[in-house]
C-alpha cells in the first residue's frame, strides 16, 4: 500500500524544481543509509511504519510548517522496507520566496518526522546480528 | 470490552503484530499498559517509553478506551 508521504518504492531525488514563479529559494534534504552506527558496521536497514497514521502525521507536520512560515512549497516522503547502503530513506523539500523560510521549514519538518512519526528502523550488522533502533533520545537534534 | 491491539518494531518481540483482546476491568490507557506489562514483564521498559494511539490519535494515560477501539503501542520513533 502506498500513501502520499509513505512508500515502499525506491526514492529518487527530484530533477526539477516545482514550477512556482515566485519561489526564490529551494532546499532539499535527503536522509541516506550510512554504513556505521554507534561504531557498528551496518550492512542494510529495514523501515516499518504504522503507515496510515504516519502518512497523516506527516501531512499535519507539513500543514503546520505552512502555518509557521510563508512557504511556496513543502513536501516529505519516507521509504519503508529493505534499504541498502547509500539509498535514500527520506526526502524533505521546501521552497519559499527567500531562502530563510525554506531552510527553517525544512529543518522543522525533518526534526518532527524523526521524533514524532511512527516509523521504525531496524539495523542489520556485518556480524549477522540485527537490532531495532532505540529511537531518538537526543534533544539537541544534532544527528 | 473487545479491542484490537497493534504492536510495532521491537514490541513485536513480545506481542503479536495484531491481536484481538477481550478486556475486563480495563478502562484507561494506564490500565491497559499495566495489563500488558503484567502479561509480559520483559516488555515493561519498552511499554513505559512508548506512546499509545487509539484509532490513530495519540492519547494520554488517563484517556478512556472504548469498545471496538484500535489501540496501537508505538515505541520511540526512529525514522529519518
Amino acid at each position: 500500500m502506498t500513501f502520499k508521504h509513505i512508500t515502499e518504492e525506491k526514492l529518487s531525488l527530484p530533477t526539477e524544481f516545482p514550477a512556482l514563479p515566485s519561489m526564490g529559494g529551494y532546499v532539499l534534504f535527503a536522509g541516506i543509509v550510512r554504513d556505521i552506527n554507534d561504531g557498528k558496521q551496518v550492512t542494510h536497514l529495514e523501515y516499518e511504519a504504522y503507515s496510515e497514521m504516519a502518512n497523516q502525521m506527516i501531512a499535519n507536520i507539513i500543514a503546520d510548517a505552512f502555518q509557521k512560515w510563508e512557504l511556496q512549497y513543502a513536501e516529505c516522503i519516507h521509504r519503508l522496507g529493505k534499504l541498502n547502503l547509500g539509498e535514500v530513506a527520506v526526502i524533505v523539500s521546501t521552497g519559499s520566496i527567500h531562502r530563510d523560510e525554506a531552510y527553517k521549514a525544512n529543518r522543522y519538518i525533518i526534526d518532527r518526522v524523526k521524533h514524532e512519526v511512527p516509523i521504525w528502523k531496524k539495523e542489520f550488522y556485518i556480524n549477522g546480528s540485527s537490532e531495532w533502533s532505540k529511537g531518538c533520545v537526543d534533544e539537541s537534534h544534532e544527528h | 470490552m473487545k479491542i484490537q491491539l497493534l504492536s510495532f518494531a521491537a514490541l513485536k518481540d513480545f506481542f503479536p503484530p495484531k491481536q484481538e483482546l477481550i478486556l475486563d476491568g480495563i478502562h484507561t490507557v494506564f490500565d491497559l499498559k499495566n495489563y500488558l506489562q503484567n502479561i509480559n514483564p520483559d516488555a515493561g521498559n519498552l511499554i513505559k517509553v512508548s506512546r499509545i494511539s487509539i484509532n490513530q490519535i495519540i492519547v494520554k494515560d488517563s484517556d478512556t478506551i472504548t469498545e471496538g477501539s484500535i489501540v496501537a503501542i508505538l515505541p520511540p520513533s526512529s525514522g529519518g
